[in-house]
């Protein structure tokens, strides 16, 4: 099945990386409750915020599993581009040409991020966007379709908090609205982290809400987004 | 390097960051930052950062055997137990950023007795029980911080504050040497019948300034030391004549498990120079002066004798600044704020006493017996090295013609005593309690209606004079006058539940410093901006809580941790509170005592007001802790008298 999509456009990847790439797990369901649900975060660092143009230069992700972030569990890689040009992105994200050059090469990169992923749903801050960035690359590099659902934190958050009246608010604004410390920002693990304590918060709050799965989170934004437009119109 | 393992490398850096960026954030507390970094990331790798809403249960004892060790990342966590008195729970301790638990019950291997509630939205750090039995294995930082908990703490701060002391000081001694150690030597003793030429022998050879004088059973009968030899000698004694008519009886003694502190206090009270150790009723050992002396630079006994000989009031003046020295060691070494606070009373009563006499022998006697009497700290046995004058003067009168009389003699001695007293260094009382005032030179009856008029009418100003006269404590003269006025006082409290109340209320005013979301409240402005004030709103809730609950169990003693023994003695408070008030108390104190010697070095003025930032992490958690306690004073005191 996964290879029916595949036409003549197939980037060239070795057997063994196929082979890989077909004993991935396919998705869950969703439907287990939050605390039993394998949850992966998700942070890309980008060339750029263009998301047909900008390439991925790194992946963070840390692990939520029983209900709490998995300190030994996290991952993170640069990628290998070449003719990486220095933009201004660079001053936030902190990756020079050196490190990208430095960097393992994307096709190896991204099938050791979906071997990490397996069949868990991603969440990420402005999911939108790295949904796009990820998808874009693993069709490149891999001729792979990403199928996993994402939650977006940027949504969820004044869904779950509307008296915090963060309407369009960055990272940033949840992390100063919650306290969170954070240690280093800006790199993609740490932000990743950061996103992470921010899921375990909206979490235990949209319990509380009695909404307990992923699926359920899913449908309540559903429902907000389509109240959301309808106040706009 | 293979380009392959570049890669891998380059990426476990970066994963390592998160990693290191949690070891930064441990690295800031005990026990973690004196841990190796190898077993810090270890255990960092094999935690869990989980979440807790405010009022989430994060652990409790239905939990069962205990299973992870938690460290608070972000937030604050309470500790829950059922309420001692009524029902519902109540708030028994307060864990914050960088603080860990449940040890006792992780090494014990039980479940939990405290049941631990995220008191806001918190993030705790997470660690299996195998990971850490492993860290306890590997790591002896860990396992002793784990085996000690809490009071390993506080260990760390007397460590702390023993440390600081001996910056300036150097000496080695110690005050809690058992008497036994000391008084390594055979005492020498004789039998009753021994001549007094054969014992002064036996004393030369051995070359000791005492014998003690025993039955055959080795029980001490009596001492006979070299001062009570130049007494015989000068009323021309007969050397012959049996040692048992010459000796003093009933030595004073103690027993070898008492410490060198005791000893000290004994000799200074009592005004002798040798202590006899019995155990078991034989006697054991003796411990004299000069063996203290070797323990001391600044001689506590030698002090007090010098004090009690002063020629002139000038002379007293600059012995003070003996007893700061004096108070400076024994910090260094260790001493409580019990001990200290117990031996600044008593050298400041040898110079109450020794002013009294130098001002009655220079304006000759009134012809009056009279007593001195003391109130507030100085009654209570609290005096720290910043003190005011408290005192007043009790006499006998036949009537109130007479006692005017007597007031009209006594008060310009009382005034000489006051200005003495000032010289010495203790404050004039901004209130003016002080004996040269003519409402506080009263005789026995006088005293009598003053104070029933505090209990009968409970004025503001009533309960304020009933929370400092009714410590009051004879220092001068003779004491009896001063017991009846106390029973007198303890009697009419018993009756009257409702100035019990009013006091109550009155303990309440002063509310610690602790907040409910910031670990401490300060002053908003003005000159204590940012300082919160260690004696007022430390101190005062637990010497007013202590008061008030003696004085309404009829309970005659005035210092405020023996009246707290008492009121568990009766189990009027629960045993446990009443150690961590004990505990609290000692530590609040010890930290003021602690910034008066510095502001004495510094020649700054003594000031109670403590800016909290300047403490370190440890002494602020441990000073929150014990206002905590406080709190905890309080709020059973609001609820013993329904306020």
């Amino acid at each position: 099945m996964r290879f029916s999509w595949l036409n003549g456009r197939a980037p060239s990847l070795d057997d063994r990386q196929r082979q890989r790439l077909e004993a991935l797990p396919g998705v869950a369901s969703g439907a287990l409750p939050l605390r039993d649900q394998r949850f992966v975060v998700l942070d890309l660092e980008t060339t750029g915020l263009n998301t047909s143009r900008d390439l991925v230069l790194a992946i963070g992700a840390v692990v939520i599993d029983d209900g709490a972030i998995q300190l030994g569990q996290q991952f993170e890689r640069t990628l290998q581009r070449d003719n990486h040009q220095v933009s201004e992105s660079v001053l936030i994200h902190g990756i020079g040409p050196d490190a990208v050059a430095a960097g393992s090469d994307p096709a190896g990169a991204l099938l050791d991020f979906l071997e990490f992923l397996g069949d868990s749903p991603l969440l990420a801050f402005h999911a939108p966007f790295d949904q796009r960035m990820l998808a874009r690359a693993l069709k490149h590099s891999l001729g792979h379709r990403l199928l996993h659902p994402f939650i977006d934190l940027a949504e969820l958050a004044p869904l779950l908090f509307p008296q915090a009246n963060i309407r369009q608010g960055g990272l940033d604004d949840w992390i100063a609205y919650f306290g969170l410390q954070v240690q280093q920002r800006h790199n993609a693990s740490a932000d990743a982290l950061a996103t992470a304590e921010l899921a375990l918060i909206l979490f235990s709050h949209a319990r509380r809400q009695g909404m307990d799965s992923f699926a359920a989170l899913e449908e309540r934004l559903a429902g907000w987004r389509r109240r959301q437009r309808a106040q706009s119109l | 390097m293979s380009k392959a393992d570049a890669f891998a490398q380059a990426g476990k850096t970066a994963v390592l960051q998160n990693i290191h960026g949690t070891m930064e954030f441990l690295q800031k507390y005990p026990p973690f930052n004196q841990m190796e970094n190898a077993h810090l990331a270890f255990m960092v790798e094999n935690c869990q950062l989980r979440f807790y809403g405010s009022g989430d249960s994060i652990i409790k004892p239905a939990d069962g055997v205990v299973q992870h060790f938690y460290i608070v990342k972000q937030g604050r966590v309470h500790g829950e137990r059922p309420h001692s008195a009524r029902r519902g729970t109540e708030t028994t301790f307060e864990i914050t950023a960088g603080e860990c638990f449940p040890l006792a019950a992780l090494i014990g291997e039980r479940a939990t007795r405290t049941e631990h509630l995220a008191a806001e939205d918190t993030f705790c750090l997470q660690l299996g029980k195998p990971a850490f039995v492993k860290l306890f294995g590997v790591s002896s930082v860990f396992r002793d911080f784990a085996l000690r908990g809490v009071s390993s703490l506080l260990d760390q701060v007397n460590q702390q504050i023993q440390l600081r002391a001996a910056e300036t000081l150097g000496a080695q001694y110690s005050l809690d040497t058992r008497l036994g150690e000391l008084s390594m030597r055979q005492p020498v003793s004789c039998a009753p019948g021994t001549p007094l030429r054969e014992a002064v022998r036996l004393m030369d050879e051995q070359s000791v300034g005492s014998i003690v004088i025993v039955d055959p059973e080795q029980r001490p009968l009596g001492i006979f030391t070299l001062r009570d030899l130049r007494g015989a000698v000068a009323g021309g004694g007969e050397m012959n004549q049996p040692i048992d008519a010459l000796m003093i009886r009933d030595p004073f003694h103690l027993t070898p498990a008492a410490s060198a502190f005791d000893a000290a206090i004994a000799m200074t009270e009592r005004h002798i120079a040798h202590v006899c150790l019995v155990a078991d009723g034989r006697l054991s050992g003796v411990v004299s002066e000069r063996d203290l002396f070797s323990l001391q630079r600044v001689d506590l006994v030698h002090l007090a004798r010098t004090i009690r000989h002063a020629g002139r009031i000038e002379t007293l003046a600059a012995l003070r600044r003996d007893i700061h020295l004096l108070v400076d060691r024994m910090l260094a070494h260790g001493a409580s704020s019990t001990q200290i606070t117990h031996i600044i009373t008593l050298l400041n009563d040898h110079t109450v006493c020794r002013v009294i006499e130098l001002v009655l022998e220079e304006c000759g006697d009134p012809g009056v017996p009279f007593t001195w009497l003391c109130f507030g700290s100085e009654g209570r046995r609290e005096q720290t090295l910043h003190t005011d004058q408290d005192n007043g003067i009790l006499f006998d009168a036949e009537d109130s013609a007479d006692a005017a009389a007597i007031r009209g003699r006594l008060l310009p001695l009382a005034e000489r005593i006051n200005e003495g007293l000032a010289l010495c260094g203790f404050t004039l009382c901004q209130g003016r309690i002080m004996a040269g005032n003519p409402e506080l030179c009263l005789s026995r009856a006088e005293w009598s209606r003053r104070f029933a008029g505090f209990i009968r009418e409970a004025t503001p100003e009533n309960l304020l004079g009933s929370s400092i006269y009714f410590d009051l404590r004879a220092v001068w003269g003779p004491p009896e006058g001063c017991d009846e006025l106390r029973r007198e006082v303890l009697r009419q409290i018993d009756d009257n539940r409702l100035f019990q109340r009013m006091m109550a209320e009155n303990a309440l005013r002063q509310r610690p410093p602790v907040g409910r979301f910031r670990d401490f409240v300060v002053a908003r402005k003005g000159a204590e901006k940012d300082t919160l004030d260690l004696k007022v709103q430390g101190l005062t809730p637990f010497v007013d809580g202590a008061r008030l609950l003696a004085l309404a169990h009829g309970i005659e003693a005035g210092n405020t941790l023996e009246r707290l023994r008492q009121l568990v003695a009766r189990d009027i408070i629960d045993a446990q509170d009443g150690g961590a008030y004990e505990e609290a108390y000692h530590i609040i104190q010890l930290i003021r005592m602690q910034q008066h010697q510095q502001q004495a070095r510094q020649n700054l003025p003594y000031s109670n007001r403590l800016d909290p930032d300047t403490l370190n992490h440890l002494d602020r958690r441990i000073l929150r802790e014990s206002f905590r306690q406080a709190q905890r004073l309080q709020s059973s005191l609001a609820l013993r008298y329904q306020l």
